[in-house]
């Protein structure tokens, strides 16, 4: 490396613009002109009806279409078209079409003011920003299909919606909460904070990491279209031969998840290569930190699996639309063909929800402990361990559907094993807070919320890989209650201990601490009360995915729906506090609010386009808490901290 | 001591940092490239185990049943013309280390126009395929295979393409300059980019050669 701590004094005015690729951004503002999210639903309309009109002109004149009154072709291109629209209209294929004619990109255009979130913008910042206000629009349809879900359950003979359509809400509930989920942290904080964690001005290919937010998006809007379709009646797992049964919503799911598939790829693809490429000087593999770590085990788990469900997506379209027979047992295709092919990504899909998670957690406990990162080794090789154990367990989801009954103990014992490096996380964690002074702020009860619910589904999650008990009580609601306690308990809980933990980072004003609080404690509260007794009612015997159910638990799914009910208004504290906060009394944050000695922090406030002024050069780990004489932990260079911000105060001072 | 540049812009930058920059960038060309086979390789592999899982289950015997063989003569011109355009890019890369740039140019002009024919022809070939979709296993996984070689060749084509068009426009930037040897930032990137994209053909024609193998060969 060539960069060293001695700095810069001479200053040569030349204006010279070096390449777009090693150029500092662009500024300019652009008003409402331009490509924006208004040209993109634009096209995306006009897209839609141009394709459902050419898949009419195209195969309505089929006799299977014309026997079946269901032009799968036309609502897949129809989808496509609109998926094209949205792209072109957001400006995401500009860049692709000026390299056919061998141009290079005319430098990182960041356009400035509110509208630059409306917009393909390059700058990892505004992206992570706009994956804020995605995923939770994601999160909150989801969660209100969730209430109507548990309104259906308050009673188990009268109902509220017919069997057909209850399990339609049941599986867009399932399938918009598992694509949300899958980027829940990877797109917001992972894309905002890798580059300033890493010491980074840039992504490598900010043009894809902008890419994977829109395709996102349409995502969304492919998977919500399916309400539209009459829904789709297979749960998220999508299981043929229901699948194949199904009606053209099923189309709105295939494609959707190959949809978000293609994003996921991208996002990782893009967070890997950066934080290989683009790490400070200084900032050796051992010196990364630990939420880093966890980017970019999920970053290869993304990359790696999600090509898996790009295929199973593909073939279960080609069985929809041209008639193959991928997963049609009667034409030599096979059901359990699509099981394969989903839970081979599926599963490492559960450990790309959960390590961001933990990696979040390891990050913020130091923080509020005041002591340095527990086994910080472990921790990153227990991620990387997950990671490449969680390729081999998928057969675990099959074991009561078709598995060689011979192979089930390997698939057992390689589930069981998975536990010891997901072990080794939490207990890194427990390390970490023994003997520790805490410092109980909203941020931290939620970590420590995380390690609670964590343990509660990890090991209800040993149980459930050991045979006997796996087929037992598989398909009801003691594995419903496990994998939410697992992912909404522990990656939900951690993405919302990261948004309050970072918020004063992102937007430069202060949460409202008791409204938190509010928000913590009626999430965790009610949380725990509508998910807990799940595991009783599935050991009772009540079947997911069933809109009624044995007399005798009603009592238990009331007090399950109560909770819930609560559970969601909960959110809505955390939606008064970003509004009260953010937008009505907003309050300016200081620098570095919790005392962080994390390199993210370092940088002024609001963070310049180029992060850093100077790249910085770095010269330890950001663990050392309250470590006297510890090493600084990065040489900024001149300038590096804005007029308006003071120095970062902490155990251990940055300046040279 | 070193000098700070300042941009058009007024954003400053030292040597040191372009440089950093610029090793940052063709390092992640070169990863960049590296992952994308690897992303590749697990959406093969996905078609590979359907392949194997399907006419391993046999189900109502209905595998590959006697009267369903796929068009033989378009398998082999298709992966005939894949072979030629990786085949031409590895030459060519190996004339442009060497300094001939118009070797390298011819090429991969040569390989871009086999691979838009091989795209030409794997569409053509669903106009020949003499067995309805659904009739077995072994059709529905041609189907998918032939959409998955044809996003491959797709982007196969598209990667030459850019290439060759950044090609002669760097000429023009570089001032008539031998894009294989100046130390120009644009220039290494280009030629990491040249590297990347022959390491990936080089994949495609391994991958070609696989998937060739057990549809029309098995």
């Amino acid at each position: 490396m060539t960069i060293s701590a001695e700095r810069p004094t001479e200053v040569d005015d030349k204006g010279v613009d070096p390449p777009e690729f090693i150029a500092q951004p662009k500024l300019r503002r652009h008003g409402l002109l331009g490509q924006h999210l208004g040209t993109a639903i634009v096209c995306g309309f006009l897209g839609y009806i141009l394709g459902h009109w050419l898949g009419n002109y195209v195969a309505s004149g089929y006799p299977y279409i014309a026997n079946s009154g269901q032009n799968s072709i036309a609502v897949l291109l129809a989808l496509m078209f609109m998926v094209l629209g949205w792209l072109i209209g957001i400006g995401a294929l500009n860049y692709p079409f000026a390299k056919m004619l061998g141009r290079e990109a005319k430098g990182e255009v960041e356009y400035q003011g509110w509208t630059r979130y409306f917009r393909y913008n390059l700058d990892h910042k505004v992206v992570g920003i706009q994956y804020v206000v995605g995923v939770l629009v994601f999160f909150f349809t989801g969660g209100l299909l969730a209430m109507a879900i548990r309104t259906e359950l308050l009673n188990p003979t009268v109902h509220v919606f017919s069997a057909d359509t209850y399990i339609k809400i049941v599986s867009e509930h399932g399938t918009i909460m598992m694509m949300m989920a899958s980027s829940v942290v990877v797109g917001p904080l992972g894309n905002y904070f890798v580059p300033l964690m890493i010491g980074a001005r840039r992504m490598a290919y900010p043009r894809i990491e902008a890419f994977s937010f829109w395709i996102f998006s349409a995502g969304y809007l492919v998977i919500f279209s399916a309400l539209f379709f009459g829904g789709f009646p297979t749960g998220w797992t999508g299981y043929a031969p229901l699948q194949t049964q199904a009606g053209p919503g099923m189309i709105s799911y295939l494609f959707g998840f190959a949809i978000i598939s293609i994003g996921m790829m991208a996002a990782g693809f893009n967070l890997a290569v950066t934080i290989i490429n683009y790490r400070a000087p200084g900032m050796t593999w051992s010196r990364v930190p630990i939420f880093v770590w966890s980017i970019i085990a999920t970053a290869a788990l993304l990359t790696l699996a999600s090509p898996v469900l790009l295929a199973a997506g593909l073939f279960g379209i080609l069985d929809k639309t041209v008639q193959t027979a991928f997963y049609v047992t009667e034409h030599g295709g096979s059901s359990y063909l699509w099981e394969n092919l989903f839970w081979f990504f599926g599963h490492p899909e559960v450990y790309i929800m959960a390590l961001p998670g933990f990696g979040i957690v390891g990050e913020i406990l130091p923080v509020f402990a005041r002591k340095p990162l527990f086994a910080y080794r472990i921790a990153a090789a227990g991620m990387i361990g997950v990671a490449l154990l969680s390729f081999f367990v998928w057969q675990h989801h099959l074991f009561q559907s078709g598995i060689n009954p011979d192979m089930r103990p390997l698939f057992m014992l390689t589930t069981e094993l998975i536990s010891i490096p997901t072990g080794f996380i939490f207990l890194v964690g427990m390390g970490t807070l023994y003997k520790a002074k805490i410092r109980y702020e909203v941020p931290m009860l939620f970590c420590m919320a995380v390690y609670f619910n964590f343990l509660i589904g990890g090991m209800s999650g040993v149980f459930l890989s050991d045979v006997p008990v796996n087929v037992t009580v598989h398909g009801g609601f003691f594995v419903l209650s496990h994998f939410h306690y697992t992912i909404m308990g522990g990656l939900i809980f951690a993405f919302f201990a990261g948004l309050y933990f970072w918020l004063p980072k992102m937007t430069g004003k202060k949460m409202n601490k008791k409204l938190g609080l509010w928000h913590f404690w009626t999430m965790f509260v009610f949380f725990n009360l509508t998910f807990f007794p799940m595991f009783v009612i599935g050991l009772l015997g009540q079947p997911r995915r069933v809109f009624t159910y044995a007399k005798n638990l009603q009592t238990l799914n009331d007090f399950s729906s109560i909770s819930a009910f609560l559970l969601g208004a909960s959110f809505l504290i955390f939606v008064a506090n970003i509004m009260w906060s953010q937008f009505i009394s907003p309050e300016k944050s200081p620098p570095n609010p919790w005392d962080s000695l994390g390199l993210e922090w370092q940088t002024a406030t609001p963070i310049p386009i180029y992060n850093f002024e100077r790249i910085p050069v770095i010269m330890t780990d950001p663990y050392h808490y309250s470590e006297p004489g510890a090493p600084a932990l990065a040489d900024f260079g001149e300038k590096v901290m804005a007029p308006n911000t003071s120095p970062p105060s902490s155990s251990t001072s940055t300046d040279q | 001591m070193t000098d700070i540049i300042k941009d058009a812009h007024g954003m400053s930058d030292t040597p040191e940092e372009r440089e950093f920059e610029l090793r940052a960038h063709i390092g992640s060309i070169w990863s960049g490239g590296r992952l994308f086979i690897g992303m590749y390789t697990f959406l093969i592999a996905s078609l590979a185990f359907s392949y194997f899982y399907l006419r391993s289950s046999n189900n109502g015997l209905l595998w590959r049943p006697d009267h369903v063989t796929a068009p033989t003569a378009y398998g082999w011109a298709i992966w005939s013309l894949t072979m030629l355009a990786a085949g031409m890019a590895i030459f060519g890369r190996r004339r442009f280390r060497k300094g001939n740039s118009a070797d390298w140019m011819v090429a991969g002009w040569v390989g871009l126009a086999a691979a838009l024919l091989a795209l030409f022809l794997q569409i053509w070939e669903w106009q020949k395929i003499p067995f309805y979709p659904g009739s077995s296993g072994y059709a529905s996984t041609f189907i998918g295979y032939t959409i998955i070689n044809l996003l491959t060749i797709a982007i196969v084509a598209y990667w030459l393409e850019t290439t060759l068009a950044r090609a002669l426009r760097l000429r023009k930037e570089l001032g008539g300059a031998n894009a294989e040897y100046s130390m120009h930032p644009s220039a290494q990137s280009f030629r990491a980019n040249v590297a990347s994209m022959t390491y990936f053909l080089g994949f495609v024609a391994i991958a070609s050669t696989l998937m060739f193998a057990m549809f029309y060969l098995l």
